[in-house]
């Protein structure tokens, strides 16, 4: 290392080959990347899924349940009962049943003050009961979910969930080996509903102030140590998919996704994840195209952030909780449907083994990918691709430093010598560090631009959603004009000490971000690294405007059309082009829209990490590609001639 | 001569002298015991029953050195005389009383163990004394409790008053110490040697009901001790030693399976015959309930009892009805304990108390913090219905990392039909890795707060008033006021916690690694090196030779 380090002894071996082949290298370190992605779906890069935890003892007792009876009476009055409520909660009856059962029932209010205007008060309710364990004193819970839906709602309905919920309620109330509370609980609003509830429980807020109220709670049972949310579609199903995908990326504890679908292969029932049974192929390729398809699905849910179930905000409390989805239909061929009785036996199951735990979740793995339902890839594994690329920066950047050093020393003697020195620059360390951080100013800027863009357009009673979209891409394109304002763009030593801050921090933000989420880190580092090794300062025109072009394809608002139009081609390949733009644009309006007010809910960190770190970055690359410097060699032969 | 007669009169003095000794000390030494058993149908789907077993001995605690006792446990009278105490309570719970629905018990525990004791005045080392007291306490029933010591114990200064006679003006809680261990778990092994500080046993007598193989079967129950100076008469011109044994349980409806109970049912055998020793063995079942939930006991209760029945008398349909929900009406005071926040930086520890009764209630809420939850007295904050309330006093003193814990008392006034929520901030610490017990990731455990108060009226009591020593003492006591002590849940969390497979996982690196590293090493630095000439052969007699050995093979 100090051989790397010492100024003087710069031109050793390493360095030297470096400086000649680093763009080789850079491009092979990036490619080696991929590939190992890809590789991670081969069989000899995941493995099997195994419990690490010895307390679960999954499944080891016998199935008790037997409720399925109960279950079914209480389907038909809950379905009876749902029609005199349009679009709001049964909770008097589901108070009652509660309560009958010998539970200690509660309801919640919430209110959310719509964060998009004034004004508009929408107010919800949960309902829960809280089983009180015989065996401790209301130290530990866990949660079983369900989320209602009224006949109104868009989404697939929930009454036979909330039916087996009050089964085995019923079933679980008698029984004396509970050594955790277990609280079931009935939300209202979809994703809206768990989060009030669960701010409430932990008397915290997670995102804006004054948007969601979160109300109080009457009675609750010390720390949540699992949660499982139950989405039953029908009194018979055919197959149950596991939903893991939680906000920010988190994932539950994989010993937990395994419980569950431990629990489901016991009672014969068909299991999916990604709505994909475990398949085994001969054919290595076949194999291949099988786990690569669905490490792309899990990747493509884990890096919006946005929780694909219920379960997904447990996470952030430290709650390991997983969403259960029964399906009528099968995919599978021959498999048979079952009914209460097993769907309650699952969840006995299930709940029995969290029941049994000592300690809370720790052993086994937070990080994963699962490429089929029985095996995982692990943290350590899919680590390095992302790394390898984000890595190609820091070799760039190196190259760069080394390149620096030496016009450095070479220039020192000829400084001396020359009469005047004015021809070598030096570096304008002031202001790069001001520029640098001029353009994270942009960023917060941007990042707290639609607070204020509400405000402003509720006076002048604009359409907020489009105003905000309109401000940002406007706000975006007036920073494009950035370049001009660069003191230092003419000096290619400070052009180039910038970019290297620039590569520097894009490396750095890449791997940090997928330490929390790797598939939007991977998926950024994909898109932007091979675009921001192409950048450097350079005389040549057309390789200026191509570089200028290519970046362009990298901001994060042009990426964001882009994936929309392709998932606009895929969803509606019928339409005509100018319609698949509009509804593409209009969709992109709505994802942004939705990512600021998940921020603001729900404290989604996509809009601000993508704000305050990408955009600013990218600005920087912006700067660097706009540098118009005169080549050295060019100037000393002006000289010369002079 | 002289001589026989001046002996045989020495011995008959002698003999007269010991014939009057054991006279006064027969007169002195009068110990009445009484076992009861109160068995109250809950308004909610339960039952309770408490085992009440009292011993009284007629003896100045002051002056008796316990080296001879008849009832009276000679190993709590030995404790007694060893560690200076003045009063000793002890209680030993699993589950936790649920004032909301159940009312108030006879005796308020917290959840695990907790232990109080008073010390006399002329202690010279309080700590020490409790110290070695709770390390006996351990021995004498299977507990922990040699767990407490002065790092998690605290002098409350309001909360935990003499229950026994004592001199008003010489209170001082310098000779108080009050401990709570959440996390010890209550069983048979505790149970056993309880029982066996009575003078039946577990042979005859109500004791005899206490099968633990039934009684841990139970939503909640408990074990206590309570030793005290008591009165021995009215006129309370001298002491007397009272010690109070008592076992509560609540059973379950739905886990008895039916609503109908005996105490077959309940604690798998009846009475076979009260304990000899005992003065007074008695029954009480509380019918108050049967308004709402009818039943009839049979055989009547002013019979001998051996068994009781409850059983439904109405038809279905009637039975129906009165399985509807009946009106709880919850106790006037109780109260929730539970932490707020997430993460592992900073939490907060709210406690709730809430006041269902129409005048004002003067409350005391003591917090006794472990030290590994630094608490800040800045953030303490008290809300009444959304508008700030003040303390009308506070105790405060802050802890010491592995020395002391922090004490918290405040004095309230809680205004009627009021929810009162006291908050205060803590910060989260890491703990030196030999101090994280094996099962680091369960989480570490702060005790339930206590909030005291007198209530004016004893709808929900059932508690002994603190003249009486027995059940039988609290029918028709009206007082000026009732005394209850809410205990809250007891709340674990999750302390910064290594992951202790780690240094496991180095461990057998870094094994591995010197092993193959050693042998290479040890190769190297034990051989011995010697030059040898290189010999200059030429190609063809290297051949030669190699060819020659090939064949002598």
């Amino acid at each position: 290392m100090g051989l790397l380090t010492d100024p003087s002894s710069g031109q050793g071996k390493l360095v030297k080959s470096l400086l000649k082949y680093h763009p080789k290298i850079c491009a092979l370190v990036c490619l080696g990347g991929v590939i190992w992605f890809c590789a991670l779906a081969c069989p000899q890069m995941n493995a099997n899924t195994y419990f690490s935890e010895n307390a679960l003892l999954p499944g080891l007792v016998k199935s008790q349940f037997h409720e399925d009876r109960a279950a079914s009476t209480f389907h038909d009055e809950l379905v009876d009962e749902m029609k005199k409520y349009e679009d709001s909660l049964p909770y008097p009856w589901l108070l009652a049943k509660f309560k009958q059962l010998g539970l200690d029932a509660y309801v919640h209010n919430f209110t959310l003050y719509s964060p998009l205007g004034t004004g508009e008060k929408y107010s919800g309710q949960n309902v829960y009961g809280i089983l009180r364990a015989a065996r401790t004193s209301s130290t530990e819970a866990l949660v079983l979910s369900v989320p209602y839906r009224p006949p109104s709602s868009v989404h697939a309905p929930t009454t036979a969930s909330i039916a087996i919920m009050l089964a085995f309620a019923k079933f679980a109330n008698k029984e004396k080996y509970w050594a955790k509370d277990l609280i079931f609980l009935i939300t209202e609003h979809e994703q809206l509903g768990i989060q009030a509830w669960l701010e409430a429980y932990h008397g915290v807020t997670c995102g804006n102030d004054n948007v969601l109220d979160h109300g109080d709670l009457k009675g609750r049972a010390g720390a949540i140590q699992a949660a499982v949310n139950l989405e039953i579609h029908n009194t018979r199903i055919g197959q149950m998919d596991i939903k893991i995908e939680g906000l920010n990326g988190q994932l539950p504890n994989l010993d937990l996704v395994n419980l569950a679908l431990k629990m489901c292969t016991k009672e014969g029932l068909y299991h999916t994840f990604k709505n994909k049974g475990p398949e085994y192929h001969r054919d290595p390729i076949k194999e291949w195209k099988y786990h690569f398809r669905n490490l792309l699905a899990m990747a493509a849910t884990q890096a919006t952030g946005i929780p694909n179930g219920n379960h997904g905000l447990f996470h952030r409390f430290g709650i390991q909780a997983l969403t259960m989805e029964g399906f009528e239909q099968s995919k599978a061929r021959g498999s048979s449907k079952v009914g209460f009785l097993s769907i309650g036996r699952i969840i006995e199951g299930t709940f029995r083994s969290l029941n049994n735990l000592l300690e809370r979740f720790h052993q086994s793995f937070f990080f994963y990918l699962l490429s089929s339902p029985d095996r995982y890839v692990s943290i350590g594994l899919y680590m390095p691709s992302v790394c390898l690329i984000a890595g190609a920066l820091f070799i760039k950047s190196c190259a760069k430093w080394f390149k620096f050093q030496q016009d450095s020393s070479q220039e020192t003697p000829d400084e001396s010598q020359a009469s005047d020195g004015k021809d070598i620059e030096p570096v304008k360390v002031d202001k790069i560090i001001i520029v640098f951080l001029f353009t994270h100013f942009l960023g917060v800027v941007l990042m707290n631009s639609p607070q204020y863009i509400i405000e402003i357009s509720d006076h002048y009673n604009y359409n907020i959603q489009t105003s905000i979209f309109y401000t940002l891409i406007g706000l975006s394109v007036t920073f494009l004009l950035l370049p001009f304002m660069v003191p230092f763009r003419r000096c290619e030593r400070s052009v180039n000490a910038f970019s290297i801050l620039a590569m520097l921090e894009l490396g750095t933000a890449l791997i940090c971000t997928s330490m929390n989420n790797f598939s939007l880190g991977m998926f950024c580092a994909v898109m932007s690294v091979p675009l921001a090794l192409l950048i450097n300062p350079t005389t040549c025109r057309y390789y200026s405007v191509l570089q200028r072009m290519l970046w362009l394809l990298a901001h994060p608002l042009v990426v964001l059309v882009a994936v929309v139009l392709a998932n606009t081609y895929m969803m509606f390949p019928n339409e005509s082009f100018k319609e698949k733009v509009y509804r593409s644009l209009d969709a992109s309006q709505q994802a942004v829209i939705y990512s600021i007010v998940d921020s603001m809910i729900y404290g989604n960190w996509l809009f601000s990490v993508v704000t305050s770190i990408f955009i600013p970055n990218w600005l920087c690359f912006w700067c660097v590609a706009f540098s118009s410097t005169m080549p050295k060699n060019k100037v000393t032969d002006e000289k010369k001639r002079n | 001569m002289m001589s026989k007669t001046y002996k045989m009169n020495k011995i008959i003095s002698c003999i007269f002298y010991l014939l009057i000794l054991t006279i006064k000390l027969a007169r002195t030494t009068s110990e009445t015991f009484t076992e009861e058993l109160l068995i109250k149908p809950l308004y909610s789907e339960q039952l309770y029953a408490h085992f009440q077993f009292t011993t009284k001995w007629d003896v100045d605690p002051s002056t008796e050195n316990f080296n001879h006792t008849r009832i009276f446990p000679r190993a709590l009278g030995e404790l007694l005389k060893r560690y200076n105490i003045q009063e000793l309570h002890v209680s030993l719970t699993g589950g936790l009383w649920r004032y909301e629905n159940w009312g108030y018990p006879v005796t308020d525990a917290a959840p695990g163990a907790e232990v109080w004791a008073w010390f006399k005045r002329d202690t010279p080392d309080v700590d020490q004394n409790w110290k070695r007291l709770a390390n006996s306490l351990s021995g004498l029933l299977c507990a922990s409790l040699n767990f407490v010591d002065s790092s998690n114990s605290i002098s409350p200064e309001f909360t935990f008053q003499p229950r026994g006679v004592t001199n008003l003006s010489s209170i001082n809680n310098k000779y108080l110490r009050y401990a709570s261990l959440p996390r010890e778990v209550v069983c048979t092994e505790n149970l056993t040697p309880w029982k066996k500080l009575l003078p039946c046993g577990s042979k005859s007598g109500l004791a005899s009901l206490l099968n633990s193989g039934y009684i841990h079967n139970t939503r909640y129950h408990s074990v206590a001790l309570h030793l005290r100076p008591v009165c021995r008469d009215d006129s309370c011109e001298s002491l007397a030693l009272e010690l109070q044994q008592s076992v509560s349980l609540v059973y379950d409806y739905l886990i008895l399976g039916s609503r109908n109970w005996s105490l077959r049912k309940l604690f798998g055998q009846g009475v076979a015959k009260s304990c000899p020793l005992a003065s007074r063995s008695e029954i009480f079942v509380d019918t108050t309930v049967s308004s709402t939930h009818s039943f009839e006991l049979n055989p009547p209760p002013d019979e001998v009892v051996t068994s009781i029945r409850g059983g439904h008398e109405s038809t279905f349909a009637k039975y129906k009805e009165s399985q509807s929900i009946a009106v709880l009406s919850p106790p006037p005071l109780h109260a929730n304990q539970y932490l707020t926040g997430y993460g592992q930086e900073r939490g907060g520890i709210v406690t709730k108390i809430f006041n269902n009764h129409w005048g004002n209630l003067d409350v005391v809420l003591l917090q006794n913090i472990p030290w590994y939850v630094p608490v800040y007295l800045h953030t303490l904050k008290v809300v009444t219905n959304g508008v700030e309330n003040n303390p009308v006093a506070l105790r405060y003193i802050p802890g010491r990392q592995r020395e002391r814990a922090y004490y918290l008392e405040v004095l309230l006034k809680l205004p009627p039909k009021s929810t009162t929520a006291v908050s205060i901030d803590f910060d989260y610490v890491f703990l030196k890795w030999q101090e994280y017990p094996p099962d680091a990731n369960h989480g570490f455990y702060i005790g339930s707060a206590v909030v005291s108060t007198n209530l004016p009226l004893a709808r929900n009591f059932t508690g002994l008033p603190q003249d009486g020593s027995t059940l039988a003492d609290s029918f028709n006591a009206s007082r000026s006021g009732y005394l209850v002590q809410v205990r809250t849940e007891i709340m674990v969390i999750t302390l910064p916690t290594p992951d202790f497979s780690m240094p496991y996982n180095v461990i057998c690196l870094a094994c591995t690694v010197v092993a193959l590293a050693f042998g290479p090493l040890h190769n190297i630095t034990t051989r011995r090196l010697t030059l040898k000439p290189k010999p200059s052969e030429k190609l063809f007699v290297k051949l030669k030779r190699g060819l020659t050995e090939f064949l002598q093979k």
